[in-house]
């Protein structure tokens, strides 16, 4: 068997000139789990990524794949592993089957052609120019291609990004059935429900470093038992903010968007409700929720995730 | 009438700020014509021909050398012997050679030179002619001079070129307008967003078609003037016809570009089709190449060709070519007619939705 | 291994079913063989030639001699008019004036006909023609040149290659009258006259004349290689690389050295088939009769692709974009094909175009070839030049596309 660990990262760094995209990164991926890796633009994600799937080479910094020390990924650890890119392409000219064809040359082993078109359900496509592919008829062939190798470690950055509902669906199911198979998985994605949905592990960066990992669960649980009251205002009289935050930890205003950060909420929701009829502003899209993952992050940076 | 002003501004900032069309449109026909004028110089010239020739034999030889020197050609040069001779030839030190054996004269060409041979050979009778004939003690009876009927007196074969190439710039000029830029414009669904606001597709279209012509007309302006400059070009333009008809052959060039647009599925590919079809219209429209040689069915082509009839035109008002007025006037009017007509199809195209 | 003839296999199939890749790199250098064959293989010795003149006779009015040259002159050329084969156009169609009397407005229209390009030329036979001619033969050609108002008026357009060639046509006619004439007078003995003799250089046989095609044939094989290689390899890679389809490459096993061997041989293979439809246009339907089997001739072809080839890695290397590379590839193109005297040969050109000439790589592999089938020596530079610089431009062009290309975007 395996060690308990596919992946290990040590102190990775990378820099472009005076920028640390990188900045001294560890962490471990577990064999057969789902490593989600979050954090807004610019915050070394992509160079991490790209590291780890081999396009681009470390500073320095140390890394285990399958069990074997190197400092940057390996010819023989690329038979194993599987590349979903974040919009990649392929030679519009050829084939689906020509393009699975010639990914499988690339390995020393893969699945039969036949296999891969029918696992991404493109067997009907197979005779198909790229060009006259429709988007999500792209990313399976796309996942197909990463799969040609019947790789152990599967990389998908964002790969749900612009698929309709159905299709991001469809995608997450063969993400189960990886994941079944004892595949290990390492995922971006800007949808927070699907990194709780999928994720057995996430690790958050910021400024090229990890601030925050762990399962989505211990994530959100670190915030406290806290609840977040959201909602809208249009016109608050100049001591709102003051006189709200003395009844709960903390308020925080995204233009006119509300949120309020509490541990005790039927105290705080009394007071709140007993403040808006009293300076008559209404309360509009007022909901209660349990914090999110953007929370998480937000609580740490002060920032959101999406910019 | 400010929104139009707008777009045409728009128009402008959009062709100025591209360098490489600026570059493709302005200075690439400069760099083609002076590549063409050096090479062309020299070819085929009679009257700066040089000819080697060796005298392997003494009978008649003052004679020759005499005849040689009256032919009108640019030089003579002695070799001592055909190898030499032939090393010459090749390295293109002299253009061709003549060996005198006593019996008989032997020419000799470099068989690489085709398109000059011709001319070269023309020049080679007439010295063999010469020669047979006083070699005999004859003098000809029958006596011929040539009289040039062309309205310019030195009319070299660059001087029908150079309007040529004017024409293909014009061409490119109103085909690329709406196979390139407009369609480049629907690709990346710039016309999307004028479409949806109450602009009319014509203001778009005459702010497109305006800064074609005055660009298509500075760029046949630098080409001709380099032409006359550098290459000591004789031409006498009639402006008011040369304007008239660069105005006119854009507008229906670019008619012929929707023609091209709307006959392709995506955008991208009109540029690709309006490129391809450019180049077989030049080569088949005679501009580098006299077409009256082509066989038959390529001439009948050839007449049916809209650059064929451009380059006459163009060499016509440049006054290297003759043309009657009649002929000049209906060119003219067909390139207008044929903006008239498909002008309405133009329109169409701008708002016309993507074929998906 | 089969990753790098896979890659090959990909190149090619994405070249042909790429309408653009199609039509320049295998339909466009037919066309042009085609075109070029055509309008120079036919150059003088066309046999449906055939021209429109208008002869006018000024002298039939004034003459009443027994002995009429002008005469003469008039039923020769109307015999032109008729074809030697039946089926066959004549040499010629002739216009004549229908009366004597408007002779001047006759010949003022067609020579208006002639500047517009609807006549190949107007012969005039002057008054007084018959006159001089006789004088000149009793004369026993030792009378002073004929003045030039007794000779033939033969009016012809500069700017018309056909009225060129019909002044020709028409000019040996005449001299060809003309020693008839003298030699019934026993003015010139046809027996003693001096044969004229046309040779070409570097070849065997006089008698078997080479095919244009020939000389054309190897121009079009390396304009092939040369756009393939000027416009295919930017337009690959760069494209390629900015739609991220060459990253996808690198995350698999894939390394940059296998894909440039795939690149590579599917480039020449590429250049294979362009050289087999050429060749097998040129032979079966122009009846071109070069040989490219030998072992010389076929490492130089390949030699010239691998060239071309690099050459294409380096403007990969300096573009930053994939419509940047196209355009450097465009600015190129021409001047480059025609600084090698690849269409037009290089005579006389200013110095500062005679260096760009030597510095052309095109020059050295066209040079090269047409030594090694036979149809051109050495021109401008001896053995083993024509191998070597483009040996040197590979080695220049892989050192840069090493040091500056950028397989990846943003790296």
């Amino acid at each position: 068997m395996q060690a308990d660990y596919t992946l290990k990262v040590l102190d990775l760094k990378k820099h472009y000139g005076d920028v640390h995209a990188v900045d001294g990164v560890s962490f471990d991926v577990q064999t057969g789990e789902v490593f989600t890796m979050l954090g807004p633009n610019g915050a070394g994600k992509t160079t991490t990524l790209e590291i780890l799937e081999g396009i681009r080479v470390p500073d320095s910094g140390e890394l285990v794949l399958f069990g074997d020390v190197m400092s940057r990924v390996s010819r023989a650890a690329k038979q194993r592993m599987g590349v979903l890119l974040q919009d990649g392409g392929f030679e519009p000219h050829l084939k689906v089957k020509e393009i699975i064809q010639l990914f499988a040359s690339f390995f020393s082993s893969s699945r039969p052609i036949s296999e891969v078109l029918d696992l991404v359900a493109l067997t009907e496509k197979a005779g198909a120019q790229v060009r006259n592919l429709s988007g999500g008829q792209k990313q399976r062939m796309a996942v197909g291609v990463a799969l040609v190798n019947d790789p152990d470690l599967i990389f998908l950055d964002e790969p749900t990004t612009g698929l309709d509902p159905q299709a991001r669906r469809n995608l997450w199911d063969v993400i189960e059935r990886l994941k079944a198979d004892g595949k290990t998985l390492i995922l971006t994605t800007h949808y927070m429900e699907e990194a709780e949905e999928l994720s057995d592990a996430i690790c958050i960066m910021d400024h090229g470093k990890i601030i925050a990992s762990g399962s989505p669960h211990d994530l959100t649980a670190s915030l406290g038992h806290e609840t977040l009251i959201e909602f809208r205002w249009d016109d608050p009289p100049n001591d709102a903010v003051r006189v709200l935050d003395a009844c709960c930890e903390q308020v925080r205003l995204e233009g006119e968007r509300v949120t309020m950060e509490t541990s005790m909420l039927p105290k705080t929701m009394a007071q709140l409700l007993q403040w808006s009829e009293e300076t008559a502003v209404p309360l509009r899209d007022l909901r209660v929720r349990q914090p999110n993952l953007e929370d998480v992050f937000l609580s740490m940076t002060g920032r959101t995730l999406r910019e | 009438m400010r929104s139009f002003a707008a777009l045409l501004l728009a128009e402008v900032r959009n062709f100025t700020r591209d360098k490489l069309m600026l570059f493709f449109t302005l200075l690439f026909p400069v760099v083609f014509i002076l590549l063409f004028g050096f090479l062309f110089s020299g070819m085929g010239d009679a009257e700066r021909a040089e000819v080697g020739f060796v005298l392997e034999s003494a009978h008649n030889e003052e004679l020759l050398l005499s005849v040689l020197s009256e032919a009108g050609v640019g030089n003579t040069i002695s070799f001592p012997d055909r190898e030499e001779l032939e090393a010459a030839i090749s390295d293109h030190r002299v253009d061709f050679g003549l060996i005198w054996t006593g019996d008989d004269l032997r020419f000799l060409y470099d068989p690489g030179r085709l398109q000059e041979n011709v001319a070269f050979q023309q020049i080679a009778g007439g010295i063999a002619a010469e020669f047979d004939m006083r070699a005999q003690g004859a003098q000809p009876a029958i006596t011929v001079h040539r009289i040039h009927a062309g309205e310019i007196e030195s009319t070299g074969w660059f001087n029908l070129v150079l309007p040529g190439i004017l024409a293909f710039t014009i061409l490119s000029s109103g085909l690329f307008a709406v196979s390139g830029h407009l369609t480049q414009m629907k690709e990346r669904k710039i016309l999307d967003r004028l479409i949806v606001t109450p602009m009319r597709p014509t203001a778009l279209l005459i702010a497109i078609a305006i800064v074609r012509l005055v660009v298509g007309l500075i760029s046949t302006f630098i080409t001709l003037g380099v032409g006359m400059l550098i290459f000591r070009l004789n031409f006498t333009v009639d402006w008011v016809r040369y304007i008239l008809f660069v105005v006119c052959s854009t507008l229906g060039t670019m008619g012929l570009g929707t023609v091209i647009a709307l006959l392709v599925r995506r955008p991208s590919s009109a540029g690709n089709l309006a490129n391809v079809l450019a180049m077989i219209m030049m080569f088949l429209a005679g501009i580098y190449f006299p077409i009256e040689f082509m066989p038959g069915f390529l001439r009948t082509i050839s007449a049916g060709l809209p650059l064929t009839h451009m380059a006459n035109v163009m060499r016509s008002v440049t006054g290297v070519m003759d043309m009657s007025d009649i002929r000049y006037w209906l060119t003219t009017a067909a390139f207008l007619g044929l903006a008239i007509v498909l002008f309405p199809l133009m329109a169409r195209y701008v708002v016309k939705p993507l074929r998906r | 291994m089969k990753g790098i003839f896979a890659l090959a296999r990909a190149h090619v199939i994405a070249g042909i079913r790429e309408k653009d890749t199609l039509f320049w790199f295998l339909v466009f250098p037919l066309f042009l063989l085609t075109i070029l064959t055509l309008i120079f293989g036919r150059l003088g010795q066309d046999p449906e030639i055939h021209f429109t003149i208008a002869l006018i006779d000024r002298e039939a009015a004034s003459s009443d001699a027994a002995f009429s040259p002008s005469a003469i002159v008039r039923e020769l050329f109307s015999s032109l008019t008729l074809s030697e084969t039946p089926g066959e156009r004549p040499l010629f169609s002739l216009r004549t004036p229908a009366s004597t009397d408007a002779l001047d407005a006759f010949q003022e229209k067609e020579i208006e006909q002639l500047r517009r390009g609807n006549r190949a030329a107007v012969l005039v036979i002057p008054p007084g023609f018959d006159r001089n001619v006789l004088q000149s033969l009793q004369a026993g050609g030792q009378s002073p040149q004929p003045s030039v108002e007794a000779g033939l008026q033969l009016y012809m357009s500069q700017t018309s290659v056909a009225s060129e060639t019909a002044a020709a046509i028409i000019e040996q006619i005449l001299a060809g009258l003309d020693r008839n004439l003298l030699a019934q007078m026993g003015l010139y003995d046809e027996a003693a006259s001096i044969d004229v003799v046309t040779e070409w250089t570097q070849q065997e046989q006089a008698d078997s004349e080479v095919p244009y095609v020939n000389y054309v044939l190897p121009s079009i094989v390396l304009m092939g290689f040369f756009t393939t290689g000027l416009f295919g390899v930017p337009g690959t890679i760069l494209y390629n690389r900015e739609g991220k389809v060459l990253r996808q490459y690198w995350v698999t096993p894939l390394s940059v050295r296998q894909y440039l061997l795939g690149f590579g041989v599917g480039h020449v293979i590429f250049c294979a088939i362009q050289f087999a439809l050429v060749l097998l246009l040129g032979r079966l339907a122009f009846g071109a009769t070069l040989q490219f089997s030998s072992w010389h001739t076929v490492l130089l072809l390949i030699l010239a692709s691998a060239t071309f080839l690099a050459f294409g890695f380096l403007i990969t290397s300096f573009a930053r974009s994939a419509n940047g590379g196209m355009a450097i590839a465009n600015i190129l193109n021409m001047p480059m094909m025609f600084l090698s005297g690849m269409f037009f040969p290089i005579v006389g050109l200013p110095i500062f175009l005679m260096i760009l000439v030597y510095a052309n790589p095109v020059t050295y592999v066209l040079e090269a070839l047409r030594q090694s089938v036979g149809i051109q020596a050495g021109t401008l530079m001896p053995w083993p030049w024509p191998v070597l610089v483009p040996l040197l431009w590979i080695l220049v062009c892989s050192a840069v596309a090493v040091r500056r290309l950028r397989w990846d975007v943003g790296s």
